[in-house]
């Protein structure tokens, strides 16, 4: 559909054209002037977004549009919906498990109880049993086959090596005997329940991993949608990716800018807080620059726009969360890890258990279903579920604490966090302007001061206004005014009061006396903002906002210690109010004044001087940072881009939870290495057995039995897992 | 007969594409041939083309300008 919004004079609609083909600014020029030859149309080309803008007489036919462009020689489409969702990978794994289980369950049955070995009974697990092997464990031999080609063994190597050892062994023995006084030995329910457990593994862990969301995605949404254009007098309601450079956008209280561009008209304050991360509202006046994807809070904006498309910052900022996520290298699993030592050593046992059978005589058949039989034993089907079912337990629980982990293979690969790098505003501060202070001059009485300027500030609008507003005041004010950049002015009781800039003080001739100018400079150097104050002719004192810490930071920050990390704050605000924050919460290493790209950078630094790094944090210009470092924690109350770039995200806005969600990581981590080692101990347990040429399916089964039951249980002790009071 | 102009403000291939499609509409015109480096256009007609003519036709395919050579 394309998206029509009637203009509010004329009858005409807005048509938006994805446009293909265009390889330099004249081309969209050319586009332009083509489709401004039809009548009643004219049109706008955007040679960065590949968009056209095109206002046309209503009932107008897209699809002459789209020949007029197509004869000017590029291609022109209506825009695609958002595309469908890709397909859940856990959809197609699901179909394996269910086809899987639902023939290993009849063999394994007839297998392990002797009362239903029937005449044939072998044969039947045979018919069973084929499907299950070649087709449901296929992704297993495919994967070995591409790991061979490397010379890696992994995992899958195990289990492709000793379902097919099994499969191959046991029709061998139904085909040419080697029976025992049961009948031949057969080992299909060996062969099936590692599939299938293997296969419920994959889903557990594919079902457990939330849809990686893009951050990407994330980030670019958290730009504006639309954008109100004003085109020849007309404002015209518009999608955001067709707004072109030099383009006058309005921007009215609320809105969010959409893109880069210069206030060419009105006064209002910014709230750049997601893009920059800062909380002080930033004013803006004609010549100001504003940044697409911060919020206009008070007054009506024109703005110019500079630069749209992938040039604006926030794109910029996506590009660096794109690197720091395709820089980041994928950590292999532990069972992979595990399984690159075990595959060699246990073909290499089964080489020689085969040459010592032969060496000591054994007939070369003997010999070969010897060997062999290591292989099938070395397979462990508890392997399948180790990591999967201490994750599955281990988020399951983290998800009742408010603990959300997106990457759960993150947990595996985390290993030891030793530094914790924290944002402040939003993070470790509320996020929100709060009076910090009252400083009443000499001859005024504190309690006056505040109830007078909150009285005051009542009407206002501005978030510092607010901020001080919400003091609350017994007294009330007439008479109201903003003065855009400046402050306010209005009567309380007999008060005629002005509140705001040093400018507003001396337009009205009211003198600033030395005292209040150190004072506000003071607080000016801890990033407070500062109003100041007069009535009657004569300034009183001054009133400070900040942002100010979370209540439960401090403890936050103790926790952090005894976790045994090293707290750094890192900050985009000035190094005095960072300084200030991290000597309240007792934090030492403190990196203040950088931007989005040294956020990044400074992480980095860290991992190259050997730390391993956990990053909290919120806002969008965190979210390369989260992204590179090796634990990345999102505040839910934060924006989506830092959560779709975290690892972990913490329902909320406590900070005390980024210390439950990291000893989480650790015990769930603990819990995957115990349950690796009880997966191979069983099996590895009964290799001499096998070699000795003593195995049976019934070895077989209880050592897969026993190790399955041990792994389970020890995931679920997760459950048990307690925050911090 | 033929007659050579330079064109100047040519980016791509585009572009030449652009004036060569309105230049060819000129009447008269016979043949057009652009290149993007150095920008040079030679016309072919019968008779000799009006010079107006061909730099209202230029100024049509977008941002550029010609001069004869």
């Amino acid at each position: 559909m394309p998206t029509s919004v009637s203009a509010h004079a004329d009858a005409r609609d807005s048509i938006v054209l994805d446009v293909s083909g265009m390889t330099c600014a004249s081309c969209a020029a050319r586009i332009e002037k083509k489709l401004g030859k039809v009548d009643g149309v004219s049109a706008s080309v955007n040679y960065a977004t590949n968009k056209a803008l095109v206002l046309a007489p209503a009932g107008m036919d897209v699809a002459d549009l789209i020949k007029t462009v197509e004869a000017a020689g590029y291609g022109a489409s209506v825009p695609e919906p958002d595309a469908p969702p890709p397909p859940d990978p856990a959809d197609a794994l699901r179909r394996r498990v269910v086809v899987s289980a639902s023939l290993a369950i009849p063999v394994v049955l007839i297998g392990m109880i002797p009362a239903l070995h029937f005449m044939g009974w072998q044969w039947v697990s045979l018919v069973l049993a084929t499907p299950v092997v070649a087709w449901a464990g296929w992704p297993f031999h495919r994967s070995m086959w591409v790991n061979l080609r490397h010379g890696a063994t992994t995992m899958d190597t195990l289990v492709s090596l000793g379902t097919v050892a099994a499969y191959l062994q046991s029709v061998y023995a139904l085909v040419v005997g080697s029976r025992s006084a049961m009948g031949p030995d057969v080992y299909f329910e060996a062969a099936v329940s590692i599939v299938t457990f293997i296969l419920l593994g994959r889903f557990f862990e594919a079902r457990a991993r939330r849809s990686a969301g893009s951050a990407l995605e994330a980030l670019l949404n958290e730009g504006a949608k639309q954008a109100t254009l004003v085109r020849d007098g007309v404002e015209l309601l518009v999608p955001a990716d067709v707004v072109a450079v030099g383009d006058i956008i309005v921007v009215r209280p609320g809105e969010k800018v959409a893109a880069d561009g210069l206030v060419v008209e009105g006064m209002s304050a910014i709230d750049a807080s997601l893009i920059t991360g800062e909380s002080v509202p930033v004013d803006v006046s004609p010549g100001s620059p504003v940044v697409g994807g911060t919020v206009n809070t008070t007054g009506r904006l024109l703005v110019q726009a500079t630069r749209v498309g992938a040039d604006t910052q926030l794109a910029q900022m996506a590009r660096l969360v794109e690197q720091a996520q395709t820089g980041k290298a994928a950590v292999q699993r532990l069972a992979d890890r595990v399984s690159g030592i075990f595959v060699p050593v246990v073909i290499s046992i089964a080489v020689l258990t085969g040459i010592g059978w032969a060496l000591a005589g054994a007939a070369p058949n003997v010999a070969i279903t010897t060997a062999v039989s290591v292989l099938i034993i070395a397979c462990p089907c508890a392997l399948g579920l180790a990591t999967p079912t201490a994750l599955l337990v281990g988020s399951g629980r983290g998800a009742e604490l408010g603990i959300l982990i997106s990457g759960p293979e993150i947990l595996e690969s985390t290993r030891l966090v030793d530094t914790i790098v924290l944002d402040k505003t939003g993070t470790l501060t509320t996020g929100v302007m709060s009076v910090a202070e009252v400083v009443p001059l000499a001859g005024t009485d504190s309690g006056t001061l505040r109830d007078v300027v909150a009285a005051a500030e009542a009407g206002s609008e501005h978030p510092i206004g607010r901020a001080i507003a919400a003091l609350g005041s017994p007294l009330v004010a007439a008479d109201f005014a903003a003065v855009p950049g400046r402050g306010v002015t209005a009567t309380v009781g007999d008060l005629r009061v002005q509140a705001g800039s040093v400018a507003l003080l001396e337009d009205r001739g009211i003198g600033v006396p030395e005292a209040l100018t150190r004072a506000a400079s003071d607080a000016a150097l801890l990033g407070r903002s500062v109003v100041l104050v007069a009535w009657d002719g004569q300034a009183r004192g001054l009133v400070s906002v900040s942002d100010t810490a979370k209540p439960t930071s401090a403890k936050a920050v103790a926790a952090y210690r005894a976790l045994g990390l090293r707290p750094v704050l890192l900050s985009g605000d000035s190094t005095a109010a960072a300084r200030h924050l991290a000597d309240q919460l007792g934090i030492t290493d403190v990196v203040a004044e950088v931007s989005p790209a040294d956020k990044v950078a400074k992480i980095r630094e860290l991992q190259d001087a050997g730390a391993t790094v956990a990053m909290v944090g919120d806002g969008v210009n965190d979210a390369a940072a989260l992204a590179q470092a090796d634990l990345g924690i999102a505040m839910g109350s934060g924006t989506d881009a830092a959560i779709a770039a975290g690892d972990l995200t913490l329902m909320g806005s406590d900070p005390v939870h980024a210390a439950d969600a990291i000893r989480l990581s650790r015990v769930t981590l603990r819990r995957i290495k115990g349950n690796l080692f009880w997966a191979f101990a069983y099996n590895v347990a009964a290799i001499p057995i096998a070699a000795a040429g003593l195995l049976n399916p019934m070895i077989a089964s209880a050592a897969m039995a026993f190790s399955s039951v041990f792994v389970v249980s020890n995931s679920l002790r997760l459950r048990r897992f307690q925050p911090l009071p | 007969m033929q007659s050579t102009y330079t064109v100047t403000g040519m980016t791509c291939g585009h572009c030449v594409a652009h004036v060569t499609e309105e230049v060819q509409a000129v009447p008269g015109v016979n043949e057009v041939q652009v290149t993007l480096e150095g920008g040079r256009m030679v016309v072919t007609s019968d008779a000799p083309v009006d010079f107006a003519a061909v730099k209202e036709a230029v100024a049509e395919a977008g941002e550029y300008e010609v001069v004869p050579a």
